[in-house]
């Protein structure tokens, strides 16, 4: 028995995980078995994007903490001998993944970004972060199961229909173990300071900004483009002009939108690594030789002050 | 009365890192420090101290350099500190920590509660403390923001994808929390001096059964570059008009 498997907390997890399982699978010339948590439909429509075999994870009363999975899933491992195990690194996949690869004595990494199988080693090698961003490293595990998480939205989601099987049957595994854990509750969050991190367009504040003030100029670049405000590290923690839960980069927050614009940004690292997920990277600057424009899709070189009132007006005329 | 054991790690301080011209990490002129998270995580731990009464423990596993290490930790609060120290320590994957780091611990410390930082600062894997918890076969909370102590119980608000998951773990137990758990003190000079008296436990490579073979091989480590299309636009009406065409181009705009 060989296979590679994904486990993921919803069904977007698990599409997206099915894509990269499937050209995996293929190269190791195995098959692919998606693992759900409660939802069967979510397990089903995995057969339809590719999987070759579904499981779905059944808790035996009432909802707890994940982890009441773990030595069921082991067990699975152990009977079955998967070549990887592809895990979305949510909060609880996270913790669950390091207690699986610890009693398997397997080698897990972490958020990883990109895979590329080995032909000659049959192995694959697995890209993640380091130092905050600033760096790439890339490993392979030395032990089987090859283990990785996998952060949500790295990869497109497997479509229905591109896979060999389109119907197959769902395996239920009900909790076998008592939990050692148990859930008290679960509490809707408080809203915190606005969560940026969700933010499908996010407008940046930089040090190009003379005066606090002036940040209304920014806002209103963000209404009419329906986008949140984030700042840089000299303009939150520094001169707080902006929250410090605002602040993009290494010592702050990493956010992923589909646009980020940043004004008046000079483009250091630490804070170029808070955004390099974004689909598409925008600058004002009006320094032509900013790194900014390095790490931009598109950037206007020109002074904030004369350019975002223009935009705003250009933007007004699309809407 | 609460006896906490506390993790720490001694990391490079990535602000110091350089980039070579040809793509490579410059590492020459780099300083160290106390993993961030864990900075936080000492602090929980000695405010749980304050509330519950007991001890807490520092423990860190490192190379012979991360005795400064050491005494910073001890001066934020700690009453004692385990050290196991060796050069092979240096570079350890997480699995081989989590050995490490459960060997010393129940060989040198009985504890109620393992206070680990959500992941260190260099690596980043987040895997050192549920491994911890798996190698020594106690209850694990990952991702915790609050937590509170009762009657051989620990109550832990943890962080989830749009929830709090509010979970009782019978203790011994091991919680792995996140930086809003506790905000760091400053030491002071006398927090400094005082952290020279503190005992320090030594414990090397020979006192440990083994330090079983990495899981994990690093083939490269290299600067991330970041690739994008550098297209650049004037700040004449033109230049903002065709600007904006390319970003409706790309979708982006809703």
């Amino acid at each position: 028995m060989a296979g590679v498997w994904v486990l993921g907390e919803n069904r977007e997890q698990l599409f997206e995980l099915l894509s990269i399982g499937r050209s995996l699978a293929d190269k190791y010339g195995t098959t692919l078995a998606a693992f759900a948590f409660q939802d069967t439909q979510a397990a089903r429509d995995c057969i339809a994007r590719g999987a070759d075999r579904a499981v779905v994870l059944k808790y035996r009363g009432q909802e707890g903490p994940l982890d009441v999975f773990m030595p069921t899933i082991v067990e699975e491992v152990k009977g079955k001998d998967p070549d990887m195990l592809l895990i979305a690194s949510t909060y609880r996949l996270k913790e669950l993944a390091a207690r699986i690869a610890e009693r398997l004595k397997a080698g897990l990494c972490s958020d990883c970004i990109k895979l590329v199988f080995n032909e000659e080693e049959k192995s694959v090698e697995m890209e993640r972060l380091m130092y905050g961003g600033s760096a790439v490293q890339k490993v392979v595990c030395l032990s089987r199961p090859a283990m990785a998480t996998i952060p949500p939205g790295t990869f497109e989601k497997a479509e229905a229909g591109s896979g060999p099987g389109k119907e197959g049957d769902v395996d239920e595994i009900v909790q076998t173990n008592e939990p050692a854990v148990t859930m008290l509750e679960r509490k809707v969050r408080e809203r915190e300071a606005k969560d940026i991190r969700e933010a499908r367009t996010v407008i940046c504040v930089g040090r190009g900004f003379e005066k606090k003030e002036d940040i209304k100029l920014a806002e209103e670049l963000a209404t009419v483009l329906r986008g949140e405000i984030a700042g840089t590290r000299p303009v939150t923690e520094e001169l707080h002009w902006l929250p410090e839960s605002l602040c993009i980069g290494l010592s702050g927050i990493q956010v992923r939108p589909d646009l980020y614009i940043g004004l008046g940004v000079s483009g250091q690292i630490q804070h170029v690594t808070g955004l390099r997920d974004a689909k598409v990277i925008c600058a004002v600057n009006r320094d032509a030789n900013a790194p900014i424009f390095g790490v931009s899709d598109l950037g206007i070189v020109g002074d904030l002050y004369d350019v975002v009132p223009k935009l705003v007006d250009e933007l007004k005329k699309g809407f | 009365m609460l006896d906490i054991v506390v993790c720490f790690k001694w990391v490079v301080d990535e602000a110091f890192i350089r980039r070579t011209s040809s793509g490579d990490l410059d590492f020459s002129s780099v300083d160290y420090k106390i993993s961030e998270y864990d900075r936080n995580a000492i602090e929980a731990a000695v405010r749980l101290r304050e509330e519950y009464g007991g001890s807490v423990t520092a423990v860190i596993v490192g190379a012979p350099e991360a005795a400064k290490g050491v005494k910073d930790a001890l001066s934020r609060g700690p009453d004692r500190a385990v050290f196991a120290e060796d050069p092979l320590f240096r570079d350890l994957d997480p699995s081989q920590t989590a050995s490490v780091l459960g060997q010393v611990i129940s060989s040198k410390t009985p504890f109620h509660l393992i206070i680990c930082g959500e992941g260190s600062g260099d690596v980043y894997s987040q895997q050192t403390g549920p491994r911890l918890a798996e190698f020594l076969g106690i209850p694990c909370a990952a991702y915790v923001q609050r937590l509170t102590v009762k009657e051989e119980k620990v109550m832990a608000d943890r962080k989830v994808e749009g929830f709090i998951e509010v979970d009782i773990l019978p203790l011994p137990a091991l919680v792995t929390v996140l930086p809003d758990i506790a905000t760091p003190r400053i030491p002071g000079v006398k927090d400094t001096l005082m952290a020279s008296k503190k005992a320090v436990i030594k414990v090397g490579k020979n006192e440990l059964t083994a330090v079983p073979p990495p899981l994990l091989k690093t083939q490269s480590l290299k600067a991330a570059r970041v690739e994008r299309e550098c297209e650049k636009f004037t700040a004449e009406a033109e230049g903002i008009k065709r600007f904006v065409a390319a970003l409706q181009k790309r979708g982006v705009l809703k």
